[in-house]
Parts: structure tokens; C-alpha cells; sequence
């Protein structure tokens, strides 16, 4: 069964893709200072999936690293909130903000842009794109695979 | 008969949409389009920034003050991945037909 | 000002429209294509309401992966409504 599209489509596509992820890694990257986080970044480079699936109709069989990769993201999510706990204060405190470590830069009053600051916040935008991104390619390919409309490579 | 109960139900349904459209609209300091204020929105807009050096001020409510209500959406995330894997995994007679 | 209330009146009238589309059509990848548009008005609206992240997410998953998996939905059933 032929399920690929026309050449025109598949170029276009494979051109559109890379802006498309681009945006979806600065969505979540920016998620602490601009509109944006980890839901909507992830949400965006899973549509990217979905033109690369409609278009091409052939992937690699890739279902166990997403399942892998949504498994890793919702425990690493858990434990950056036990890292409140852990330091001595409540559940999802943000205990890394100010400290000077990773994300931990610290500014007063209105952040002008600076990307090294926010604590946990940054890295559980990490983390919740990567379950994201995960969840919705893995829906998407797991639909695409059993509609009879996606070509699984060996 | 069941025509007539559909079109009273409507009635009444719209006309509860209706009136709540109009009350919104007619609140004291507050109104469509301008929520009343709360100690609460105050706290947040004041205090977010020099707790976590964060502008978005929506996610440091998301990932900080209500970050328990994220994992439960996160979880939730997980568990509908889980039941589509569920359903539509390959059984076994249709292992038999297909292949 | 008066720009932002055409704009506003315009939205709704496109969203009722494409709404009243989707439970209009016969063929399910019309309606859900309507159901796509649908979303991608909504998302317009939610950014004139200064509500951008919200618009981001409606936009990526209501008008790309909402659509995406009707259609696959719709591929493995029948086009069209209705009994046969």
C-alpha cells in the first residue's frame, strides 16, 4: 500500500519541520519569560510529528524511546518536586531560585531577559515538554499505525 | 410529547445562559472582561517575581504555587497514552489475521 | 478601538459559523476540518483577550493534532454520517 504523498508535499514538509521544532524548543526554553512552557512547546514539536506522518507515511519504529522518554519525563518531574522536600521546605517550593547553581542566577525586580534564572521552574518545563512531546507523538503514531496509514521501516 | 419537553428544556437552558451572560456583565467592580480582585492575585502579582526570579507569571503559579495540580495533569497525560496503548495494541486473533 | 470591536464581531461571527459548519456536514473530513478552523478562530480570540499561552496551546493542539487524529480516526470507519 502506497501511503506517501506527492514529492512537493514531502519537501515542503521536510523543509517546515525544522522551523516548526525550532519554535517548539524555544517555547520551552523561554517558558519563564515569555507566553509559553512546556505543554505548548511540547504540543507544537508533536505537530511537527504529525506533518512528518501525514506526509511521509513511514517512520522508524520508535514507540519504545517515546514510551521511554514520557516514562523518564513524569519521574524526573516528581523528583524535581521532592527537591523542595528534600532541602527542607514544602512540596514543588522553589528551593533552587537564587542559589547561583544551574538556572539559580538572581535578579531583582523585573527580569530583563536573562535565561539563567528561575530555579526548578526551567528544568520542570524541561521535563514536562519532554512527557509531552512524548504523549502526542506517541498517540499520534500509535492512531497513524492502526488506521492503516502509517508504514512501520524495520 | 418529546418535542415539546425538547423545546421547554431549551427555553429554560438558554434563558440561564442568558441571565448569567447579563449578570456577568453587571457586577459591581468587577464585570466581563474584569475579574474582581482577590488577596490571592495581589499575593501572586507582587510576590512571584522575587520568589523565583521568573516574569511568567502564569507558570510560576503552574510549576510553583499550584505545582501538585500539575502532576495530576501530567499524570493524567500518561494514563490516556496508557489506555490508547491499551485499546490498540495488536491482540492476538488479529495477530492471526494479519500477518 | 473601533478596529478591535469589528474584529470582535467578525470573530464571532466566523466561530458560530464553522461551529454550526461542523454538525452541518455529512462528510466527517469536512466536519472535521470545520472542527480545525473552528479551534484556530478560538485561538485568535484568546489572543486578543491577552491570553497568549493559552492561544499557543489551542492553536498546536486543537488545529494540528486534534484534526490529525479524526482523520486517522476517520480513515479506519466510515466517511460518511449515518446509518447505511
Amino acid at each position: 500500500m502506497n501511503v506517501k504523498m506527492s514529492v512537493v508535499v514531502r519537501t515542503v514538509a521536510d523543509i517546515m519541520v525544522v522551523p516548526i521544532v525550532v519554535f517548539g524548543i524555544y517555547l520551552i526554553l523561554h517558558g519563564h519569560l515569555t507566553p509559553g512552557g512546556g505543554f505548548q512547546g511540547g504540543a507544537v514539536v508533536a505537530s511537527s510529528t504529525a506533518l512528518l506522518i501525514v506526509a511521509h507515511g513511514a517512520m522508524k519504529d520508535n514507540k519504545t524511546d517515546l514510551s521511554n522518554m514520557e516514562s523518564t519525563g513524569l519521574t524526573l518531574f516528581f523528583l524535581l518536586a521532592m527537591v523542595g522536600l528534600i532541602m527542607g521546605f514544602s512540596l514543588f517550593y522553589n528551593s533552587l531560585a537564587g542559589t547561583g547553581g544551574i538556572f539559580g542566577g538572581t535578579v531583582s525586580g523585573i527580569n530583563p531577559g536573562y535565561i539563567n534564572t528561575g530555579g526548578t521552574i526551567p528544568l520542570m518545563n524541561i521535563v514536562v515538554g519532554m512527557e509531552v512531546i512524548a504523549a502526542l507523538s506517541l498517540i499520534l503514531w500509535m492512531m497513524a499505525k492502526r488506521s492503516g496509514s502509517l508504514e512501520v521501516e524495520k | 410529547m418529546k418535542k415539546i419537553i425538547a423545546v421547554i428544556a431549551l427555553i429554560v437552558i438558554s434563558a440561564f445562559l442568558f441571565g448569567g451572560v447579563v449578570e456577568m456583565r453587571n457586577q459591581d467592580g468587577g464585570g466581563f472582561g474584569n475579574p474582581v480582585e482577590t488577596e490571592m492575585d495581589e499575593y501572586f502579582l507582587e510576590n512571584s517575581q522575587d520568589h523565583n526570579q521568573v516574569n511568567n507569571v502564569v507558570t510560576a503559579v503552574l510549576f510553583d504555587y499550584r505545582g501538585l495540580d500539575t502532576l495530576g495533569e501530567a499524570t493524567v497525560l500518561f494514563s490516556a497514552v496508557s489506555g490508547v496503548l491499551t485499546v490498540l495494541r495488536k491482540t492476538i486473533s488479529s495477530k492471526e489475521g494479519e500477518e | 478601538m473601533m478596529l478591535y470591536y469589528i474584529l470582535q464581531v467578525l470573530i464571532l461571527i466566523g466561530l458560530v459559523s464553522t461551529a454550526a459548519a461542523v454538525i452541518w456536514f455529512k462528510d466527517l473530513i469536512s466536519a472535521a476540518i470545520a472542527l480545525g478552523a473552528s479551534s484556530l478562530i478560538l485561538a485568535l480570540q484568546f489572543y486578543l483577550l491577552r491570553a497568549p499561552d493559552v492561544a499557543i496551546a489551542e492553536a498546536a493542539v486543537g488545529a494540528a493534532l486534534t484534526t490529525a487524529i479524526f482523520i486517522f480516526a476517520i480513515k479506519s470507519t466510515d466517511r460518511t454520517e449515518g446509518y447505511k
